[in-house]
């Protein structure tokens, strides 16, 4: 995976190439900067990797068949969907009509910067200090040595003796619930005022 | 200590590298720079799950070459799609179909002429 000659040209410029030409060279050229994930993501689901590596061929097959049918915007995440609902099909034993339809732009914003105005205020860090006191005492610490002494997740295990998958597990979790905890109290704040 | 909560906040989802990705499966990231991937793991569920399946295999020391394997598969793939596409426009192509029917014409034309020229 050497630095290519193409690395300065963002995703969405290489689609417009491809809508403009039709050549997949430049579908290829965008794949190939998502192999590792592909791999990575086959591999969590299918737990092997003779079935991970087959199955990422078999996508970029579909990606390059099903590409020219929709008019994608975010192409990240349309092929991060793409690579799940295969893996789910494959370990389903086939079709399945339940999963989510192949579409231009479902699910395919990624997460923007919602909270700019919540970032800009000061109350917010007031009650989000608040809100890391009220989670359990297990995310309160991983959510204080990640985000506050900026730990990464193998310190955290050596000082907590919590296992990496828990560790990850109490992030992801603690950080959800921040986010509500902080919602709950911002709507109380305003009722308040 | 304003900044760090800022992160608990922010949902940037950058884009992550596959050489850092690499790095950080090898353990050859420092703890500074193992937390900033972490961090933005958090926002990215793609990278995340990649991650996590890539962590559970055995032996994950052979992924770059795993992965330039695939690479070259797909390059062999959409190379050879394109070879069969500029056959097909070859095909289509109007100019072939005026050539031959010129030679065709001039053929049939050869033939009357040497035809009555012979007779006469």
């Amino acid at each position: 995976m050497k630095p290519g000659r193409y690395d300065h040209i963002t995703d969405e410029q290489l689609l417009s190439y491809y809508y403009a030409d039709g050549n997949q060279e430049w579908i290829g050229i965008l794949l190939e900067r998502y192999t590792l994930l592909l791999f990575g993501v086959c591999m969590k689901y299918l737990k092997n990797e003779e079935d991970a590596k087959d199955s990422v061929q078999q996508i970029f097959l579909k990606v390059l068949t099903e590409v020219s049918k929709h008019q994608i915007t975010y192409f990240k995440s349309w092929l991060y969907m793409v690579a799940k609902n295969h893996c789910l099909m494959k370990l389903r034993g086939g079709p399945n009509k339940n999963l989510q339809e192949l579409s231009d732009n479902l699910t395919n914003a990624p997460d923007e910067d919602k909270n700019g105005e919540l970032l800009e205020n000061e109350r917010t860090y007031t009650l989000l200090e608040e809100a890391i006191e009220e989670l359990n005492e297990e995310q309160k610490q991983c959510v204080t040595l990640f985000y506050i002494h900026k730990y990464s997740y193998n310190q955290i295990v050596e000082k907590t003796n919590f296992s990496l998958s828990q560790v990850k597990s109490y992030l992801q979790n603690g950080k959800r619930n921040l986010k509500l905890l902080l919602e709950k109290k911002l709507k109380e704040n305003q009722t308040k005022q | 200590m304003k900044d760090n909560l800022k992160d608990i906040l922010s949902n940037l989802n950058p884009d992550i590298d596959q050489e850092t990705l690499l790095l950080y499966l090898q353990g050859k990231l420092s703890p500074e720079k193992q937390h900033e991937l972490e961090k933005q793991m958090l926002d990215n569920d793609f990278e995340a799950d990649a991650m996590e399946g890539l962590q559970s295999m055995p032996n994950n020391q052979n992924v770059s070459f795993l992965v330039e394997q695939l690479n070259r598969d797909l390059r062999k793939k959409t190379a050879e799609k394109k070879s069969r596409r500029d056959k097909l426009r070859l095909k289509s192509d109007p100019w072939i179909w005026v050539s031959i029917l010129i030679i065709l014409l001039l053929i049939v034309i050869s033939y009357v002429i040497i035809h009555k020229y012979l007779r006469g």
